[in-house]
């Protein structure tokens, strides 16, 4: 399994926050490509209704989820590919070791994969002796560097040139630099000869298309087609929801995954693969494994308000336009989907107690769903998770967290309803408000449990006379 | 890691959705094109010259920004003559000679490469007198070797400058991958306006359907690239750091 630090969400976002590097990296991503896709989408021929459209489309694929699933299978099958379907990480972990034996794999490479993060594939492998190398040139830097990825799609944004001109320098042997093409081609030198030596290659899929029955791939660099091209496996992970039922949907989709990814017209690699090599294909790998994942997938599917969150295209553009991400970087959220899509889809994987504080992080301010390709409402989302944390909910095994803020809340919402209450209530505060550390006119600290919202900021205090009370004098001295 | 598993598996995913049972539900997969697909074939169809050479206009301006180099040849003796200054302007980056990599595919044999280089010319086919796999190996061994990989597109988007190539018979997936630089020639007619229109044609057209998608349908745009080192650009991550397209205009 994967590492989950979901716990620790308060002091890794404190971290993040306070790393003025990693602050200006993030801005710079959020500069270009944040606003990159706004524009684009304002420049499609469609217009961003496009958006809802696809969306429709990713929703009609959800709802029928079996049928397409059935249909790829056949299809791959008949082309001599192997399908399984795996109902947990640990299985479809098993299954990879058990195809590595059968070929006798000592060396993997990779291509950029989330599922294969979710299941901590790479662990597994190396304790099975099998060296796993990332060939995408961010997540290879950060598996030298015995990091996790910190983005989507930038895998190793938190880091900088400098940082690693210095890994590459060591790791590599090659001569400092802090160059981006001289380190890139130093990268693309070690990685060849990876690729030309590995006996598997693993990649995941974006978007399976089931009337064709073909996975597809997407990368710029050219490291997945690699790594799907030269071994002799080609071994596919894929989340059970990254399939859409027709070719003629993977239009606007992959139109609109380029804008949201990158803010690009297009992909500069997008392949579309069916199997292993056919007789007489001069090329292409001898076996094809394709592994579909539930791993907590159905339990989202079943549930009606969280359902939606499985037309997620993992794109990233959500994480580039949030300002909570913007702040605290990647690494916070403790598990490999992080961001406004982490905030939601990783409570639903781990346990909405587990992860509880990454929905709360987040400030429903609405910028993810305006820069979702496939118009997800994650606000409406974090919500329902927030709720479900306030009143616990057996279907999803989810405890109260705070039983203390619950009474807050029904206190308050009682004295809100009563305007006699409430000014009582108001007058009693503002004579305790005495005994706060802090001058007249801020209260520095507050004490637990309310000491979280006076850590960084100051707080005005409530005025000794209420705006209510006032009025009323003044009407009458009139 | 049966059919049971498989089985347990999808009735799952069946009661996740609310259904009791194995379901069939055509409607998804259309069975005859629809109103928009048919608008699309008429349209390929009925595409005049001068509709061409407006979409050569469209690639140009696709291309540009994208770093394809994008040459007009108007017949194929041009087009030879521009692989043949291509080669003798570069330099190999993965061996000390210069070699390149070819598909077997008509339009190439008539551009007849062995003539027109002066350096040797490796066609993607397995050598027929080895074992499948050690004969892939070795292929991929000379294609690695080469520093110019020449392919013929199947079609080519103008909107975006993309280009569809499918596995085939002695069209190696990695000679558009592995060399250094990828040269792509494609006929003026196989030029497409968009992604619509590629997939259209793939599913309708009765000369394009029996093939499909192929075992590998692979669409390329723009020459290998990352820009994941502080989000700076830079070109030849791990496929071809060069893109050279070659439209081959007819009869003129
Ligand atoms: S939620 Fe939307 S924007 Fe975020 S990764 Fe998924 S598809 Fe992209």
């Amino acid at each position: 399994m994967t590492r989950i630090t979901t716990e620790k969400y308060r002091q890794q976002a404190a971290k993040g926050a306070a790393d003025p590097v990693l602050r200006g990296a993030l801005a710079n991503l959020q500069n270009r490509f944040g606003r990159g896709t706004a524009e684009c989408y304002r420049r499609l021929p469609e217009g961003p209704d496009l958006r809802k459209r696809a969306k429709r489309a990713r929703q009609e694929s959800i709802d029928h989820l079996d049928v397409l699933l059935e249909r790829l299978a056949e299809k791959i099958r008949s082309r001599g590919g192997h399908v399984y379907f795996a109902r947990k990480g640990k299985e479809a972990v098993e299954y990879c070791l058990a195809v590595c034996r059968r070929h006798g794999v000592r060396l993997a490479v990779k291509g950029k994969s989330m599922v294969t993060e979710e299941i901590g594939l790479n662990r597994s492998l190396s304790a099975a002796g099998i060296e796993a190398v990332e060939t995408d040139l961010g997540e290879y830097i950060v598996q030298l560097a015995g990091e996790s990825p910190s983005h989507i799609i930038a895998p190793a944004i938190h880091k900088t040139r400098k940082e690693i001109g210095r890994l590459f320098a060591d790791r590599l042997g090659i001569a400092y630099s802090e160059d981006p093409p001289t380190l890139t081609r130093a990268a693309r030198r070690a990685l060849r000869e990876k690729f030309l030596a590995a006996d598997m290659g693993i990649s995941g899929c974006n978007l399976a298309c089931a009337e064709t029955g073909h996975i597809t791939t997407v990368s710029n660099e050219g490291n997945i087609r690699m790594a799907s091209t030269l071994p002799k496996v080609h071994m596919v992970f894929m989340g059970m929801e990254r399939i859409v039922a027709r070719l003629e949907d993977h239009d606007m989709l992959f139109r609109l995954l380029a804008r949201g990814a990158a803010a690009q017209n297009m992909a500069g690699y997008v392949s579309y693969i069916g199997g292993p090599r056919q007789p007489g294909d001069s090329d292409g790998p001898e076996a094809f494994h394709l592994v579909v994942l539930d791993n907590g997938r159905s339990k989202i599917l079943a549930d009606p308000e969280f359902r939606e969150m499985l037309c997620c295209i993992r794109c990233a553009a959500c994480l580039n336009v949030c300002p909570v991400y913007g702040r605290i970087g990647g690494h916070a959220y403790g598990y490999p989907y992080s961001g406004p899509v982490g905030a939601v889809v990783t409570p639903l994987l781990v346990g909405i107690n587990r992860a509880k504080d990454l929905c709360s992080g987040e400030t429903l301010c609405g910028a993810c769903r305006h820069a979702c390709p496939v118009d997800i409402d994650i606000p409406r989302m974090l919500l329902a998770l927030r709720a479900k944390l306030a009143d616990g909910d057996p279907r999803w095994g989810v405890k109260r967290t705070s039983l203390l803020e619950k009474a807050a809340f029904v206190l308050w919402s009682k004295l809100a309803g009563s305007s006699r209450l409430y000014a009582l209530a108001m007058e009693a505060a503002a004579l305790a408000q005495r005994l706060l550390p802090g001058n007249r006119q801020m209260i520095r600290r507050l004490p637990p449990p309310l000491a979280g919202w006076t850590q960084y900021r100051d707080l005005r205090p409530l005025a000794g006379k209420s705006f209510h009370k006032r009025w009323k004098t003044n009407d009458r001295s009139r | 890691m049966t059919a049971a598993d498989e089985k347990i598996f999808l009735a799952n995913v069946r009661r996740a959705l609310g259904i009791d049972s194995p379901r069939r539900a055509p409607r998804l997969f259309a069975e005859s094109p629809s109103a928009y697909s048919k608008r699309l074939l008429e349209k390929i169809s009925r595409r005049t010259g001068e509709e061409t050479r407006k979409l050569i206009h469209r690639l140009k301006e696709a291309a540009a920004p994208l770093n394809i180099d994008l040459h007009v040849a108007s017949d194929i003796q041009t087009a030879a003559a521009l692989i043949t200054r291509i080669a003798a302007d570069k330099s190999p980056e993965w061996a000390d000679r210069k070699t390149v990599a070819a598909w077997r595919h008509p339009l190439i044999e008539r551009l007849d490469l062995p003539a027109a280089l002066d350096a040797p010319v490796f066609f993607s086919e397995p050598d027929p007198g080895l074992s499948g796999e050690e004969a892939r190996r070795r292929m991929i061994e000379q294609i690695a070797k080469s520093f110019i990989g020449v392919t013929a597109a199947d079609f080519c988007l103008a909107d975006t400058a993309t280009l569809v190539l499918r596995s085939r018979p002695g069209q190696a997936r990695s000679v558009s991958l592995l060399p250094s630089i990828h040269v792509a020639i494609v006929e003026a007619d196989r030029l497409l306006a968009d992604l619509a229109e590629l997939y259209a044609l793939l599913s309708w057209d009765p000369e394009q359907k029996t093939e499909g998608l192929s075992t590998c349908l692979t669409l390329i745009t723009g020459p290998s690239k990352t820009a994941d080192i502080e989000a700076t650009l830079v070109h030849g991550a791990h496929g071809p750091r060069e893109l050279h397209l070659v439209v081959l205009e007819q009869n003129s």
